[in-house]
């Protein structure tokens, strides 16, 4: 049994959950349900639960808010639940946090609760939460860190800014780092392609994605890029005036 | 008389036949009583004394010497100082009386001696002695009277300092011949008075000439000209003489002649005829080698003419005679050859001929002058004589100076042609400029048209390219803004949210509910698509609108929140037109914020609907939230995590103001500010009516 917490502004919101929940997660027990964030914070150190539901925005703050005000005490897992998730998408991908979409559809929630399960029972402690909230608290994207899982199950931290390039390999994704070594994460390059894209990457060719501010020369013709990891990337033909006039603009 | 008159005739104009008489001398005149003569050539009764002696006493030796008279001027090349002695006895008994006349001479003394007594002074006189006025008839021809058997000796002191000396012969007349030659002699002289007044008068007119033209057309060989005739003018003038050697000009100063004389000749036929002939031939340019040895000749003239007038002041009368007699002789070939040379260089122009045909006249007429009076004077009074000109030299100036007026015409007339051509050239060229003008004006308007058509069609050009540009900018961003007020009036939290609300129904099997919020959710959505591509709507369609998005925010709240919206019953809620998706970014904001305030259970919001003036709607969107102010405090999220519905309203707000050249005014007052104890955000938007 896995004790869970929900924690939604919206009274709707809260028995969707618990009702989806009842009827496709048995294994999980809700304990205690909150309106907003102090209530949430009061429930969960009242209750130790191993999951919780939170919602992202409510009126007295976020569910990051939240997070801070019990992680340093307890330890649980947290999946977000939320409407809109275009403000902190950034946010929770990058530290590897679970994300539920409303209206919540079976299949996502299944999956995030077997992930969750398999967590919980393997114990395997990846430092999610901290990076998520260090960079909550960050303004500047540059300085957002990244927990990486590879595709033999490691976890490594990577500052956005050491990102040199990034490339599709089989239904994963190849990370060209500053001074380091390569690692092939898990999740397939298009989860990454719309993460990155406004935070001044460029997807050079079918491939390849590159950060903009690693580039460190470009050859006479245009076609290739020496980039700050040491390797020379091709550019796609049709690509290339779109990416001068880009960094003709930064 | 008959003998008078051929004698008279003989002393004229074959004087020198006297010259070879030869008489006896005789001592003393013994005047007896069948003495009577008319006139008597005094040579052989008179003796004479060259040494060197008192001025005013006579020399104790005299001889017969009777080389020293000459019936002719006559060159001395000295001073010549003599006495002559006449001893005159008369024996009858009777007193004689007669005249003694020995020539014109610069001065006379005249001395008598009575046997046994000192010597008297009877007179003084001579050409350089007498003022004007005095008689010279009456004072050159002394008297002799002799008393009774009486012998007295008479004396006459001759000083001609002069180079020439006019004749010099010893002639005793009875008074009544001396009046008929006095007569004769007169006649003649005033002959030569008219002939020098009528050249005078020529002289004057030429110089008048010259003088007019140098101011018409200052030509400096005018002046030359001028100071040419003006020269000769002093030269006549200085001889214009009433009656024989009585100057009527310059007798206050007779010895202005001897100054101007030699110095006239060579100022006039040398200097001013050298520096004419240069520029009026133009030498400099035409001969310069000429030009050369006219300036230099011209300048030895000029200083010749300075020793001359040197020596005459020092009274070295012959000097200048000698020096004249040099130039005139070394100059006579070389003047014709300098004549042949100009002739043959420059043979066709016409200014030479003129030049040549006065020079040669007044050369063949200097020449043949002389000639002539080279016989009877002998080379050097020859040269003296021309000083004193004959009918021939007055000729050939008379005609060179014509020559020269007439060669100075015709410059004038080739300066004129000259000009007149220059002036038509100038005329034609002016013409031809004109032309050019014109045409390169019409050119150049033609450009300036051209270009400024052109540059006018380039600014329209360039001025609907930026109105087009503008368009397309403005219509760019209010596409832009529109899809902005689409995204940010269908919050996508508010959108996901209602289909959970409607998910839940469905699964709690509350299908009534679910259609309701269903149908509402439906309706709203079609009406946000709606406005957002209209930019106004009517009131009632605003307001349906509201209704319905608050009536489902209420529903996702349980109750938590009231709304209100009054609508001021004069307005015409279906013709009033408004904005679209303006005020909805307010409505929501207030929703939010009035769910936020701690110390309200339940969310208050109202929305009126004024008309504050007959043109101007105002809309009051007012919630007992925190307030605006203590919202904003709150606010710890970084800035790209805020939302930005009232910023993109703000703005859509002064697009349309920009658009519709309207005043849209959209106020935010916080409640708490006014009253503590109050909270809540008014927001008044002003909507003047279009």
């Amino acid at each position: 049994m896995i004790k869970a917490i929900i924690i939604d502004d919206e009274r709707n919101s809260r028995d969707i959950i618990a009702l989806m929940l009842e009827r496709y997660c048995p294994d999980i027990k809700i304990v205690a349900m909150a309106g907003d964030c102090a209530d949430g914070i009061s429930k969960i150190m009242e209750h130790h639960p191993s999951l919780v539901f939170l919602d992202l925005e409510m009126p007295d703050g976020t569910g990051f808010d939240v997070l801070a005000g019990t992680l340093p005490h307890l330890h649980f897992e947290a999946v977000f639940v939320t409407a809109f998730e275009k403000k902190f998408i950034h946010i929770i991908r990058f530290s590897d946090v679970e994300l539920i979409l409303k209206p919540i559809d079976k299949e996502g929630l299944l999956q995030a609760v077997n992930l969750i399960t398999e967590r919980i029972t393997s114990n395997n402690i990846a430092p999610r939460y901290e990076i998520l909230l260090e960079n909550y608290n960050n303004q500047s994207s540059s300085d957002w860190k990244m927990l990486l899982m590879d595709i033999n199950g490691q976890f490594s931290t990577i500052n956005i800014d050491d990102i040199s390039w990034l490339e599709s390999v089989n239904e994963h994704t190849l990370f060209g780092l500053k001074n380091k070594p390569t690692i092939t994460s898990v999740q397939p390059f298009r989860y990454y392609a719309e993460l990155f894209i406004p935070l001044h990457f460029y997807q050079i060719n079918n491939t390849q994605m590159i950060q903009l501010s690693s580039i460190q020369q470009i050859d006479s013709n245009n076609s290739k890029i020496l980039m700050n990891s040491g390797h020379l990337l091709d550019i796609t033909e049709r690509r290339q005036k779109d990416l001068l006039q880009k960094l003709g603009q930064r | 008389m008959k003998r008078i008159v051929i004698m008279l005739l003989l002393f004229f104009y074959t004087a020198g036949a006297f010259a070879n008489v030869n008489l006896t001398p005789i001592d003393t005149l013994t005047t007896d009583s069948t003495f009577a003569v008319a006139k008597m050539d005094m040579r052989p009764y008179v003796t004479v004394s060259v040494s060197e002696s008192n001025n005013d006493l006579p020399p104790e030796v005299f001889q017969y010497q009777p080389e020293i008279f000459h019936d002719s001027p006559q060159n001395n090349g000295q001073v010549n100082d003599c006495w002559l002695r006449l001893i005159v006895k008369n024996t009858s008994k009777q007193d004689v009386s007669y005249r003694f006349f020995a020539g014109w001479h610069d001065y006379m003394y005249w001395f008598f001696q009575l046997p046994g007594q000192p010597v008297q002074q009877l007179s003084a006189t001579g050409l350089m002695l007498d003022n004007g006025g005095v008689e010279r008839w009456n004072h050159y021809a002394f008297h002799i009277q002799v008393p009774a058997s009486q012998t007295i000796t008479y004396y006459l002191h001759i000083i001609n300092k002069s180079y020439n000396e006019n004749p010099l012969v010893p002639i005793l007349y009875n008074e009544e011949t001396y009046g008929s030659f006095h007569d004769v002699q007169l006649d003649s002289f005033r002959k030569e008075a008219v002939i020098i007044h009528v050249l005078l008068g020529m002289l004057l007119v030429f110089f008048s000439i010259s003088i007019i033209n140098y101011i018409q057309l200052p030509d400096k060989s005018y002046v030359y000209f001028a100071a040419y005739i003006l020269g000769l003018i002093l030269f006549f003038a200085l001889r214009l003489e009433s009656k024989p050697f009585q100057l009527s000009f310059f007798h206050k100063w007779p010895m202005l002649k001897y100054y101007w004389d030699v110095p006239g000749l060579l100022f006039c036929f040398y200097l001013m005829y050298l520096l004419f002939g240069n520029t009026f031939l133009n030498l400099k340019e035409r001969y310069p080698f000429m030009e050369k040895v006219f300036t230099w000749v011209a300048a030895v003239v000029g200083g010749l003419i300075v020793l001359c007038m040197v020596c005459i002041s020092a009274e070295k009368f012959h000097m200048p005679t000698i020096i004249y007699g040099y130039v005139y002789f070394l100059t006579l070939a070389p003047l014709l050859a300098v004549f042949i040379a100009l002739a043959r260089r420059s043979r066709h122009h016409p200014l030479v001929r003129f030049f040549l045909y006065g020079s040669a006249c007044l050369y063949l007429a200097c020449l043949g002058s002389f000639l002539l009076q080279v016989k009877p004077m002998g080379l050097l009074g020859a040269l003296g004589e021309l000083t004193a000109p004959t009918m021939l030299l007055m000729g050939g100036v008379l005609l060179q100076a014509m020559f020269f007026l007439a060669g100075l015409s015709y410059r004038n007339k080739l300066v004129h042609l000259e000009r007149t051509r220059t002036q038509e050239l100038l005329i034609k060229q002016l013409n031809k400029n004109k032309e050019l003008q014109r045409k390169l004006n019409e050119q150049l308007e033609e450009l300036v048209k051209e270009q400024t058509t052109e540059i006018l069609r380039k600014k329209q050009e360039l001025e609907e390219q930026r109105k087009i540009q503008l368009e397309t900018e403005y219509d760019k961003k209010l596409t832009e803004i529109e899809l902005k007020a689409i995204r940010a009036q269908i919050n996508p939290h508010f959108i996901f949210n209602c289909l959970n609300s409607i998910q839940l129904f469905v699964m709690q099997r509350d299908y009534e509910y679910a259609q309701k919020y269903l149908s509402d959710f439906s309706y709203l959505i079609r009406k946000t698509l709606d406005f957002s591509r209209r930019n106004f709507i009517s009131l009632s369609d605003e307001i349906t609108y509201l209704n319905t998005y608050l009536g489902l925010e209420k529903m996702r709240f349980e109750n938590r929140m009231e709304y209100e919206i009054v609508v001021d019953p004069e307005i015409a809620t279906a013709e009033l037109e408004i904005p679209a998706m303006l005020l909805q970014p307010y409505v929501e904001n207030a929703v939010k914020h009035g769910m936020t305030n701690p110390k309200q259970p339940t969310g208050q919001l109202k929305i009126f609907f004024n008309q504050i003036a007959p043109d101007m709607l105002e809309c009051v969107i007012a919630d007992n939230g925190i307030g605006i102010a203590r919202s904003k405090a709150l606010r710890t999220l970084p800035k790209h995590h805020q939302s930005s519905g009232m910023e993109i309203s703000q703005n859509r707000a002064e697009l349309l103001n920009k658009m519709y050249r309207t005043d849209i005014q959209i106020e935010i007052i916080d409640k708490s500010l006014e009253d503590e104890s109050n909270s809540g955000t008014i927001v008044k938007i002003f909507i003047p009516q279009l």
